[in-house]
């Protein structure tokens, strides 16, 4: 990622930026005037995840850290003074144990945007130390005067008129005060005077306009930087092009989309940056966005549908929106949105396929059904043996029918959001020894369970388990075609109930392992030919696995089978904590990304989430 | 034997405190480049190597003289188990491990440790009572071990509302979270311990200690203004950004 910058400082990139980098295709003929608009714009993009410390420090917070660092630094070194008289050590006590807690108070406190405690506490806490110093130290006087004024003047660059005033009307009755109260400070005119011109000049002739005028700068930055965040961050791809279809400026979404690096997009044409396509057609915009002719006539907000080729040729459909907007050459630029439309069209093309893939698994034991019940009907001579073998044959397709359509309408419940698991203490090795029993007197398959008998109670829904076990032995028995061993077990560590099917099947590639919980997936089309099934399964037990609090994960290899591992947490173990997850290190012995740092840790038990690299 | 124990506690805390320190530094150089400079890290750094190395001299002081304070004693045994059982966690989570214990509940050792801590501090009032019956002078040297000892208690009050918040959520405590809660107050009270003896006396404020001390005050005050612009959610550092405190169940 990339350095967020706005306009403003784009001709400052540095020729190591991401701007200088050259175009991927752009045509000779256009490369000065890329390099122009390069220099005339930039590309918005993400915050640095690098070391950025914030530079815009408002001023009372710079006060802020300017008071403590000050009264640290005179506490200490009073207390480094080999010998104090009784008055300087009363001093520097004042220092220590009044300024220094105060101060950082108010540092604390002007952690808080606007806090009046930092803006108008304070400077009143200096003149009060001021003050204390002005009565214990009076041959201090002058520099206390002095103090007097750089409170004030500090307090009127930051809070404005009406709090320098209020607080040089303190200063005045604090030096008057001290000057009468017997404490020995003696100031002529000639001090005096000047002292409270001081005060006044920097109370009423400060122009708060300066104030003001650098709070609306710093606004400015801050809607500025706000509205680059935005865009920065949304998940549709923005582009802005002048009228002749060149990229003027665009967010790291539509440079993902581009397969461009950042600052590689600006200069281009739509055509050479994009490639969008409508139908047939490639879009040209050379002579005006066509976009935005496409728009005409429909409704802008629904979009209009495009496609092109992404970075490994393949068709990436998009629904794009464009218009103009006024720039500042008086002209109009067209921002454009494309909004990647992949999963949206992949999850259609999935529910095509279930639609035919459920047709056919329940058109199977229909067909059966009727041909058996054909024959009851037509026949009326069947043996008692026939008859009750046809009837055994719709009764079993018939429950092969119920079994589909519970198993499609617990997948409904589940996307609706319907099912509630209730939680309740179990024992899973009863239950995971009787299903094993039970699919393999059902399926005719020998599924082996290595369950240990002393496994803790975990927390959970019995019916739940009995579905997702069911639904994983289902799976590993369809896909070992060759009666590979199917091995039930089961491990358990102080948090977590690991329960394992493992079997000897086809296995699957990384790529199928990463969708293989997807609803409506199957590893291969031709799967449902081969195995049957609605390819709903596996999404079933990740969905009820879930809402029992637990995880579950999948480890394969093509030719070598697949385990199942479902954690569940232990009855005894806390309600919340996070999931066995992958391992603290690295292949290379580094801490991985989900160590619990001790920087992570301290901020844990201060309440304070750690956030992941 | 008092002078014993003391001093070899400290080192030893020293030591852990340092080392935690450069514990915290690698972790913040392997971190730097992915989520950039952590202020935290750095706070936590800073409050590190000025802990460790003043238990090691103040260990260094006490063998020196020779003059260990029951008080002191009392202190150091306090916050040693603590202090060592963090390290200890950090250390297995800097090998894999989860670095923390779930506490189910709450056993009587951890029901006993509000009536522990009031005791001591009741036995330490009583103690600095005695101490100081006979008078004593308290100079500017002795400033530092005095905000230390506020601020210290800040950061511990940031702890415990975490760790009730946490047990409330959890049903039990976090071991880790009880260590630290448990470390922070001790270590303002050691020096609370240590003024008491100054101030009649037994012990010598040196010019070493009394800087590493003054480091250890701002150190303290950049680490609470972290920890407190972080609940606040206007400083974002390895957190989850400008969310504002968030008392989240955190369960080992």
């Amino acid at each position: 990622m990339t350095t967020m910058r706005g306009p403003a400082d784009a001709a400052t990139a540095s020729p190591g930026s991401a701007h200088a980098d050259a175009p991927v295709a752009a045509a000779p003929a256009a490369a000065p005037r890329q390099e122009a608009v390069r220099g005339r714009r930039t590309i918005w993009s993400s915050h640095r995840a690098s070391a950025t410390f914030d530079l815009d420090i408002p001023s009372v917070n710079l006060v802020a850290r300017i008071r403590v660092a000050l009264a640290v630094g005179v506490a200490a070194t009073g207390s480094f003074l080999p010998s104090l008289t009784r008055e300087q050590s009363a001093l520097f006590l004042i220092f220590g144990l009044v300024w220094v807690p105060w101060a950082t108070v108010v540092f604390l406190a002007s952690a808080r945007p606007n806090s009046r405690l930092a803006l108008v506490g304070g400077p009143m806490g200096d003149l009060v130390v001021l003050f204390g110093v002005q009565l214990v130290a009076p041959q201090a006087a002058e520099v206390v005067l002095l103090g007097y004024v750089v409170v004030v003047a500090f307090a009127a660059s930051s809070g404005g008129r009406a709090l320098a005033g209020g607080l040089a009307m303190l200063a005045l009755v604090f030096t008057v005060t001290a000057r009468y109260a017997g404490s020995g400070q003696d100031f002529g005119a000639m001090v005096l005077v000047p002292f409270c011109a001081a005060l006044l000049a920097i109370a009423f002739l400060v122009d708060r306009t300066t104030t003001l005028r650098a709070r609306a700068a710093v606004r400015a930055q801050r809607y500025r930087t706000r509205a680059e965040t935005v865009l920065a961050h949304v998940a549709d791809a923005v582009i802005v092009t002048d009228a002749t279809g060149m990229v003027l400026e665009c967010n790291p979404t539509a440079c993902t989309l581009a397969g461009l690096d950042t600052g590689d997009m600006a200069g281009l044409s739509c055509k050479q940056a994009l490639g969008l396509w409508s139908g047939q057609r490639e879009l040209d915009c050379s002579e005006g966005c066509e976009i935005l002719r496409l728009s005409e006539g429909a409704d802008a907000r629904q979009g209009v549908e495009l496609w092109r080729r992404d970075v490994s040729g393949m068709r990436q459909p998009l629904l794009a929106n464009a218009a103009g907007v006024p720039n500042d050459a008086g002209g109009t630029d067209v921002v454009h949105s494309l909004r990647d439309v992949t999963r949206i069209k992949q999850a259609e093309e999935a529910k095509t396929l279930f639609l035919a893939t459920a047709s056919h698994e329940l058109k199977t034991p229909l067909t059966v059904i009727r041909g058996f019940a054909d024959v009851l009907s037509d026949y009326d001579s069947l043996s008692d043996n026939t008859r009750r073998e046809a009837l055994g044959a719709i009764s079993a397709r018939a429950e092969h029918l119920t079994q589909i359509v519970e198993r499609l309408l617990l997948s409904s419940r589940i996307e609706s959001g319907a099912v509630s698991i209730p939680a309740e203490d179990m024992d899973v090795t009863p239950i995971v020894d009787e299903r094993v029993r039970a699919v393999g007197a059902a399926t005719g398959r020998h599924a082996r369970s290595t369950m240990p008998k002393a496994l803790p109670r975990v927390q959970g829904s019995e019916n739940a388990l009995i579905t997702v076990v069911d639904h994983l032995l289902d799976n590993a028995l369809k896909y070992s075609p060759g009666g590979a061993p199917v091995v039930v077990g089961a491990t358990a560590d102080e948090q977590w109930v690991t329960i394992t099917v493992a079997d000897g099947g086809i296995g699957m590639d990384p790529d199928q392992v990463a969708h293989c919980f997807d609803k409506f997936w199957q590893a291969e089309s031709t799967d449902v030919r081969r195995f049957g099934g609605t390819g709903i399964g596996l999404y079933i037990v990740q969905s009820l696995v879930e809402a029992m609090g637990g995880t579950v994960t999948v480890t394969s290899a093509r030719g070598e089978g697949s385990t199942f591992a479902c954690n569940l947490r232990r009855a005894d173990a806390p309600r919340v904590p996070a999931p066995p997850g992958p391992a603290a290190h690295d292949e290379q012995g580094q801490p991985g990304v989900g160590e619990v740092t001790s920087i992570r840790e301290f901020m844990r038990q201060i309440g304070i989430p750690g956030r992941q690299a | 034997m008092i002078t014993d124990v003391v001093v070899v506690g400290n080192f030893v805390l020293g030591v852990v405190y340092t080392s935690y320190g450069l514990i915290t530094i690698a972790e913040l150089k392997r971190g730097w480049r992915t989520m950039g400079v952590s202020h935290f890290g750095l706070a936590w750094i800073a409050m590190a190597f000025t802990c460790g190395p003043h238990h090691l001299e103040h260990g260094l002081h006490v063998g020196a003289v020779g003059h260990g304070g029951i008080l002191d004693l009392v202190a150091v045994l306090i916050g040693f188990p603590a202090g060592v059982t963090w390290f200890l966690l950090r250390l297995e989570a800097l090998r894999g491990g989860r670095g923390d214990r779930f506490i189910p509940g709450t056993p009587w050792w951890v029901a006993a440790l509000p009536w522990i801590f009031g005791a001591y501090a009741i036995a330490l009032a009583t103690g600095v009572a005695t101490v100081l019956r006979d008078g004593g002078h308290f100079g500017p040297r002795l400033t530092p071990n005095l905000l230390l000892l506020g601020l210290y208690c800040l950061i511990g009050y940031y702890l415990l509302r975490t760790q009730l918040a946490n047990r409330a959520v959890a049903g039990g405590w976090s071991l880790s979270g009880l260590a630290l809660t448990v470390v922070f107050p001790t270590c303002g009270l050691m020096h609370v311990t240590f003024v008491v003896y100054a101030t009649t006396g037994q012990y010598d404020v040196g010019w070493h200690g009394l800087v590493i001390d003054w480091l250890a005050v701002p150190a303290a005050i950049y680490f609470l203004w972290v920890v407190r612009s972080l609940s606040l959610g206007t400083l974002t550092d390895w957190n989850e950004g400008s969310t504002g405190a968030r008392l989240e169940t955190v369960a080992a």
